[in-house]
């Protein structure tokens, strides 16, 4: 373990967004865990009738809501290490050509992610605890809720903590797997860096992703039909949701490449845009990684988000019938799903910080090509649109991927659910998907000014490249 | 007779500026002083240093590692400023140039051969020759493609337009940062250790290219290299020690070039 330390030590420059996803993934994990315990004491409070079951209901809903955000936080820490090592290439192969095993290297690395995933997550537990603690003496303090007995510390609040070190640790054994591409040689000349490297597939992994995609489609398929006479609908559909969105996920290399090149073709044909488009392609595996996170935060939120329109609009029309019946349902939806959806959209911020992440380590180590292009008459502002356009390419593709995505299972969810309430007042089993446009909106703005802000610390840093910086020989 | 020679150019140059000195150089420096850091620290590079280099000529820049040739090179090429004295490419003073101007004069007037080739790794050949065309944002004329497919023919590289950087061999590449750096027909090409990252037969291909661009299209070639061999192939050889130019060859053998390293040597 002390050898792991020292290893972080000297490269804890690079480690600051993998502490920062494990603090997130763990503080949340945290919070949820605790909010969870002091709101079923107040439940018990309350006694409502059949308190049990509104208990393992949010106690199943808090683990689904951390286990998203660790899934996310993993697959960022997975491309951060592999950037990493992308990075560290030479001095990899010099440890080689002294001796040292690919295997020992790579255990070496994951070290690290171990150490990282320990200090992220018990700042992020700290974090966690007392920002739980403060919310409730507020609560508390301001009447909201009644003054009783809640249990300060949820003794579970342990699981999120050692699942947030044991993914990180994990995520960076993955990330780590480059090292053993890495040959002794590369420290002996100044080998161009071999692109394909990236580009293995993986066919097992396809093929796994296309089983559950189609499988999970057809599901849906059946979960509609099955919506039209009775309400078993939505469970199908909902498991036909989970297995082809998590296709969708692992098998994102298959796809998220196309789509970055289509939406790198709205930049234009200048010099900047073009390359830039090439820079969002150079490694398809790591720009999959870095949308992909976006990709399912967005989606999961716009599919709550449409469900719940859907659903209203389909009630609003409902209730012309049978004012009665439906009284009180949206009110409930209207506090509900948001809330639902800002705790997914967490694992959007973790996203986030890999997106930022990643352009400020591809701006580093690219920086004797940024040169090159300065010494070649790239002028300064032409790097910066460069950049810029590499961080909108990335977040706007994610974005539109995700809202796509999410229109999607939000009207498969509504339709399977109120395919027959629908067929019975309207005489139509078909459910009208219903954009939430503001929703929208507010989703492309946010992506759009984050993707300027996301590209702000790259571009100085970017600025600091001098064209001599190219002609230096290595 | 070369220290001759040497000083009477650089009379030309240290006078005042003249119609006929425009016409000659297409690069030149006066007086330029180039150091780097503050007091105790201070580093001169280049002390007082005056020289031109004559439109079409092949000019090779020699002296051991420190002697300030480099420096020399990215000063004469828009990259770096000098901290005294003046440097003109053409009839551009570009010692007071901001680094937005210095862009555009690196763009359309200079072109670069490195010694570790350089290339844009995501663009193709063809990509990378048509680089600084994209760069100042206009498709090259009719003339512009003829000659360039006739370069790219020339130097090898027609069956290989849509092949990446990692996917050519050193000699290859190097073609192509040539082909990018003539497509231009830039004022002046400056070629820093082109044959470095080479084998000797390859380095010869790339020197006998760069050679003739400037014999027959009367393309201006600086070139900094620390090889005698590769020196051989240009007309003229500076010599440069501590930040001044010290020697002068008019064309001369790889022998002639190592005795005069060797005679510049510091006997102890």
């Amino acid at each position: 373990m002390s050898g792991h330390v020292a290893a972080f030590r000297a490269n804890a420059r690079e480690h600051g967004a993998s502490i920062t996803v494990a603090a997130l993934s763990s503080g949340f994990g945290v919070l949820l865990l605790q909010a969870t315990n002091m709101l079923t004491a107040y439940i018990d409070h309350q006694s409502v009738a059949q308190h049990g079951t509104a208990q393992a209901a949010i106690g199943i809903l808090a683990v689904v809501f951390l286990l998203i955000a660790v899934y996310v936080g993993a697959i960022v820490t997975t491309n951060t290490f592999a950037t990493v090592i992308a990075g560290r290439r030479k001095s990899i192969a010099l440890m080689r050509l002294v001796g040292a095993s690919a295997n020992s290297l790579r255990a070496s690395v994951a070290g690290e992610g171990l150490v990282v995933g320990v200090i992220g997550s018990l700042i992020g537990a700290a974090a966690g605890l007392a920002v739980s603690l403060a919310g409730l003496w507020i609560l508390v303090d301001s009447r909201f809720v009644p003054s009783l007995n809640y249990p300060l510390v949820n003794p579970f609040i342990a699981a999120p903590i050692v699942v947030v070190v044991v993914t990180t640790w994990a995520a960076s054994w993955v990330g780590a797997r480059r090292v053993l591409d890495v040959t002794p040689l590369e420290a002996v000349g100044s080998s161009e860096e071999s692109p394909s490297a990236d580009a293995r597939a993986n066919p097992a992994r396809n093929i796994a992703a296309i089983v559950l995609f189609v499988g999970g489609m057809a599901l849906i398929g059946l979960g509609i039909a099955a919506g039209q006479t009775g309400v078993f609908g939505l469970p199908i559909a909902f498991l036909g949701g989970v297995g082809s969105f998590t296709g969708l996920t692992i098998g994102a290399r298959m796809f998220m490449p196309v789509i970055l090149r289509l939406v790198g073709v709205f930049f234009g044909r200048s010099a900047p845009a073009n390359l830039a488009a090439r820079n969002a392609l150079r490694y398809p595996e790591r720009s999959t990684r870095t949308t992909i996170g976006l990709v399912i935060g967005i989606a999961l939120v716009t599919t709550l988000t449409v469900a719940s329109q859907t659903f209203e609009s389909l009630i609003l029309s409902a209730q012309h019938g049978s004012p009665q019946q439906f009284a009180g349902t949206t009110a409930v939806l209207d506090v509900i799903l948001p809330t639902f959806a800002g705790l997914i959209g967490f694992s959007i911020i973790i996203a986030a910080v890999g997106v930022v992440n990643n352009l400020s380590l591809s701006v580093l180590q690219r920086s004797r090509e940024l040169g090159l292009l300065r010494a070649l008459g790239f002028s300064s502002k032409q790097v910066r649109s460069m950049i810029l356009i590499e961080s909108a390419q990335m977040t706007i593709t994610a974005t539109l991927v995700g809202l796509l995505l999410g229109l999607f299972y939000g009207w498969a969810g509504a339709q399977s659910l109120l395919g027959s309430v629908s067929k019975r007042f309207s005489g139509i089993g078909f459910v009208p998907l219903s954009i939430p446009w503001l929703f929208v909106l507010v989703t492309v703005l946010i992506a759009m000014v984050f993707a300027a802000a996301a590209s702000i610390g790259p571009i100085r840093r970017a600025a600091r490249i001098t064209p001599v910086m190219a002609l230096a020989a290595e | 007779m070369g220290r001759r020679a040497c000083s009477r150019r650089l009379l030309i140059v240290d006078g005042v500026v003249s119609g006929e000195a425009e016409e000659t150089y297409v690069a030149r420096v006066a007086n330029l002083t180039k150091s780097y850091g503050d007091g105790s620290n201070r580093v001169t590079a280049l002390d007082d240093v005056s020289i031109g280099i004559e439109r079409g000529s092949f000019t090779a820049i020699m002296g051991p590692s420190g002697s300030g040739k480099s420096t020399l090179m990215h000063v004469m090429a828009g990259l770096d400023s000098p901290s005294s004295g003046r440097v003109w490419l053409g009839d551009t003073d570009i010692s007071g140039l901001g680094d937005a101007e210095l862009t555009l004069i690196r763009r359309r007037r200079v072109g670069f051969v490195f010694q570790s080739f350089n290339l844009v790794p995501t663009l193709d050949v063809q990509g990378n020759i048509y680089l600084p065309f994209e760069l100042d944002g206009r498709r090259p004329t009719a003339d512009e493609e003829r000659r360039i497919a006739a370069l790219i023919q020339s130097l090898g590289l027609a069956d290989r337009q849509s092949h990446r950087p990692h996917q050519l061999s050193g000699g290859q590449q190097q073609r192509v940062a040539i082909a990018r750096a003539l497509g231009t027909q830039p004022d002046l090409i400056f070629a820093d250790e082109p044959t470095g990252n080479l084998d000797s037969k390859t380095g010869r291909e790339v020197l006998s290219i760069l050679s003739a661009a400037s014999s027959e299209t009367g393309q201006t070639v600086a070139m900094v290299t620390h090889d005698p061999i590769a020196a051989s192939y240009a007309d003229r050889i500076l010599f440069l020690g501590d930040g001044k130019v010290i020697d002068e060859l008019s064309r001369s053998t790889a022998e002639q070039i190592s005795q005069r390293m060797l005679l510049m040597e510091p006997r102890s």
